[in-house]
């Protein structure tokens, strides 16, 4: 008898265990229906934790450190719990945390490749699918949405006119970091021309001095290091995009291989030998060494180069993808990080509180002067060293290609105007050759969708 | 006589109600997952809590197989992953072989080196591609170093694709190769001594003795880590997301499915999830692993019977 009870009650409790473990620590709402605590704010006194979520950007992280910090003083009874996780990450634990309603405010790219009207049977953004299962929260009513300037709002924030993101700032992709004391070394001015650039590399080579270098283990720094040519070619980049997808663009009639042209001497001539090993994060290092000439990369990586050797003197200029000195004063780029708020928080109270802190004229401009972007908010001015630098281009900055891309279904794996396509990072040769098959890839999708 | 050991009546329900538990565990965690798989590979699932679900019957496969240059692209990664499959297969069988065969030797010290053979199966995908990117690190690494001396030098996982997938090949075999050497050891161990002492009595070779004792009788060890060794590889992508990333030419089917799943196909372009095609994806490898593992599978066990009994 004791020996069938004991068997019985073992098994009992081996159930409740599984069926405890299996279950949740909280109940779920119904779909559609906001979980009972949404509806109530947490009183004044009552001790509640913000959890933030943040991609790894040095900079960023010791300013939300510090800025946390002050926000907890100034609300005691808030305690801010931040995560940070890698930037190729952040989209899939934003997604994760989100729908168990794990997370308070994300940190969230802008918001960029929303479908066309000229595009066919494309997948709607990541962004946009989040708005539509309700987990992102609609702060249109905010007061502090007035304190950044209504494109940022209107560009990267806001999807069928309500506003989901506060976007924090703008970054460029198309310019060159340069060594100052290398260029006065060797007499050699900064260039202002495609012509210029290349007699400047060939006078670093000649002087055994490697002209750039890039985080080519990655790929995409490559391509971002030469968005001054398809800038050249192409200065409206969202024309660009239509007329790619209605065909009266491609990338290989004369104007592209004129670009593809320039990426093979990019590629092939001006990157150091080895930059293909090296990973996107150790790039500004090895620039900061001094042992390069040129980086060439996103507003971004300034902060990474002070950090690796603060006395390095270095400038910022746009990529001269053309001969024309004129067609080389633009800044391509995108908008980088903004907050959103989780559709299902229970602190809406608390991260209304968070975001208005941060959103306080002085306390941005600590936050912009941290991270080197160009500001969303217009009184905000760019005080970094980053910022110096890019002030004269300011007003020639436009949103990039990549934010307005969306690859149509089918097409193959090279249809980009990566210059990574190119040996050593990857396996062309030919400028004509390449051409000919990005156009075949885009066109192969163009086609499967018609 | 009654040999069952719960009594009678309702007790005897007792055995299925342990096993219940097990059971369940093993319906949500393994086959819950698997079936819930193919159901989404026939809709546009985004992974997403709350997005409407649409049924979008074979869309999905005819995109993955049959739409323009990226079904093409699909197939040159599936060739891919088959080549993974053989080479990682192949080399890590018998390289697993040889080293068991050498740490089952009564040495001093061997324990020593069957712990270090051992070692890298601890870590994890992340610490192990790590510590090879920092080897592998072309302009000044360790290896590129040593190349120096010699006057060579390498891109080694930043060349040109066959020789990156190289690297993971070698890296993949590295951190399993202790797995497969565990097996082949434990197999060794339960060969009793005397028929070695017997074939040493008849004067047979070495090689004889392999051939005809240890590798009959390894049998049930080699269709183990055989079958191990081609269903793990064909699943591999950790190694290739932490060494490589997205590269053209470089993917396996496994990475695809996961890039396809997570928006991961660019590192400078936001993508969208398409867990529904992921799905898709993910069945198709499943079909693959079939296709080989079964034949494979039921080769193996009739050479088993036939050896063994």
């Amino acid at each position: 008898m004791f020996k069938r009870s004991s068997v019985l009650i073992g098994v009992i409790a081996m159930l409740a265990t599984l069926l405890a473990a299996c279950g949740s620590s909280t109940p779920a709402a119904p779909a559609g229906q906001a979980p009972a605590a949404e509806t109530q704010a947490p009183a004044a006194a009552e001790n509640v934790t913000l959890k933030v979520l943040i991609h790894q950007n040095p900079p960023m992280v010791d300013f939300m450190n510090t800025f946390n910090e002050q926000f907890q003083a100034k609300y005691p009874n808030i305690t801010v719990d931040m995560a940070v996780v890698n930037a190729n990450d952040l989209s899939t634990v934003t997604q994760t945390r989100l729908t168990a309603n794990d997370v308070d405010v994300v940190d969230m790219f802008g918001f960029a490749n929303a479908a066309q009207p000229y595009m066919k049977n494309v997948t709607a953004p990541n962004w946009q699918t989040l708005i539509d299962a309700g987990l992102l929260m609609d702060i249109s009513d905010q007061p502090f949405i007035k304190n950044y300037d209504d494109a940022a709002i209107k560009d990267a924030g806001t999807y069928n006119g309500k506003v989901y993101q506060v976007n924090l700032g703008r970054v460029s992709y198309s310019g060159i970091y340069y060594n100052k004391d290398l260029f006065t070394a060797n007499n050699v001015a900064v260039p202002t021309t495609w012509s210029e650039l290349v007699a400047a590399c060939a006078t670093f080579k000649a002087a055994n001095i490697p002209c750039m270098t890039a985080g080519g283990k990655d790929g995409w720094p490559i391509f971002v290091g030469a968005y001054g040519l398809i800038g050249a070619e192409y200065p409206d980049q969202a024309q660009l995009v239509e007329g790619l997808w209605t065909g009266s663009a491609t990338w290989n009639d004369a104007k592209s291989l004129d670009m593809w042209t320039k990426m093979k001497t990019y590629a092939q001539d001006m990157m150091e030998t080895g930059a293909s090993g090296i990973a996107g994060d150790a790039a500004p290092g090895r620039f900061a060494s001094g042992a390069v000439a040129m980086f060439p990369g996103g507003t971004w990586y300034a902060s990474a180069i002070d950090a690796a050797q603060p006395s390095f003197k270095w400038g910022y200029i746009p990529f001269p993808g053309s001969d024309n000195a004129d067609e080389n004063k633009y800044l391509f780029g995108k908008y980088d990080q903004g907050w959103v708020v989780a559709g299902k928080t229970a602190n809406k109270d608390a991260a209304m509180k968070y975001l208005t802190e941060f959103s306080d004229p002085a306390n941005y401009q600590a936050f912009a002067n941290a991270v080197g972007f160009i500001p969303t908010q217009p009184g905000a001015t760019l005080s970094s060293p980053i910022g110096a630098e890019v002030a004269p281009y300011l007003a020639n900055f436009r949103v990039g290609y990549e934010q307005y891309w969306v690859a149509p279904k089918g097409a193959g794996e090279f249809a980009n105007p990566y210059a990574s396509y190119f040996k050593p990072f990857g396996t062309f040769d030919d400028p004509q050759a390449l051409a000919d098959k990005v156009q075949a890839d885009l066109q192969s999708g163009l086609d499967a969708n018609k | 006589m009654n040999n069952y050991h719960f009594g009678r009546g309702r007790a005897r329900l007792a055995p299925y109600l342990l096993l219940l538990p097990g059971f369940l565990f093993y319906l949500v965690i393994m086959l819950g997952p698997s079936v819930a798989t193919g159901v989404y590979s026939f809709t546009d699932a985004s992974g997403i809590q709350g997005t409407a679900l649409h049924w979008i019957g074979f869309e999905n496969y005819r995109e993955f197989l049959f739409m323009g240059q990226a079904s093409l692209d699909n197939y040159a990664a599936l060739v891919r992953t088959l080549i993974f499959c053989f080479c990682v297969t192949t080399i890590q069988f018998t390289l697993g072989l040889v080293l068991a065969m050498l740490v089952n030797q009564r040495l001093k010290g061997v324990n020593i080196f069957r712990t270090i053979f051992f070692m890298p199966v601890i870590l994890g995908a992340v610490i192990q591609g790590l510590i090879w990117s920092l080897f592998l690190y072309p302009l000044g690494g360790p290896l590129a170093s040593l190349l120096g001396l010699f006057g060579m030098r390498s891109e080694f996982l930043g060349g040109q694709p066959n020789e990156a997938i190289a690297w993971v090949i070698f890296v993949q075999i590295w951190a399993n190769l202790g797995v497969t050497m565990m097996i082949f050891i434990a197999g060794l161990q339960t060969i009793p001594g005397d028929l070695y002492e017997g074939a040493q009595i008849d004067g047979a070779s070495p090689w004889q003795v392999f051939r005809n004792i240890t590798w009959p009788l390894l049998t049930p060890n080699v269709n183990t880590n055989l079958l191990l060794n081609i269903i793990g590889s064909l699943q591999a992508w950790q190694l290739f997301l932490v060494l490589l990333g997205y590269r053209n030419g470089t993917q396996v089917l496994g990475y695809l499915i996961f890039a396809q799943g997570f928006g991961q196909t660019s590192g400078s372009v936001t993508s969208a999830f398409r867990q529904g095609y992921a799905a898709a994806a993910s069945i198709v490898l499943f079909c693959l692993v079939l296709v080989i593992g079964l034949p494979v599978q039921y080769f193996l066990q009739r050479r088993e019977e036939k050896i063994l009994g």
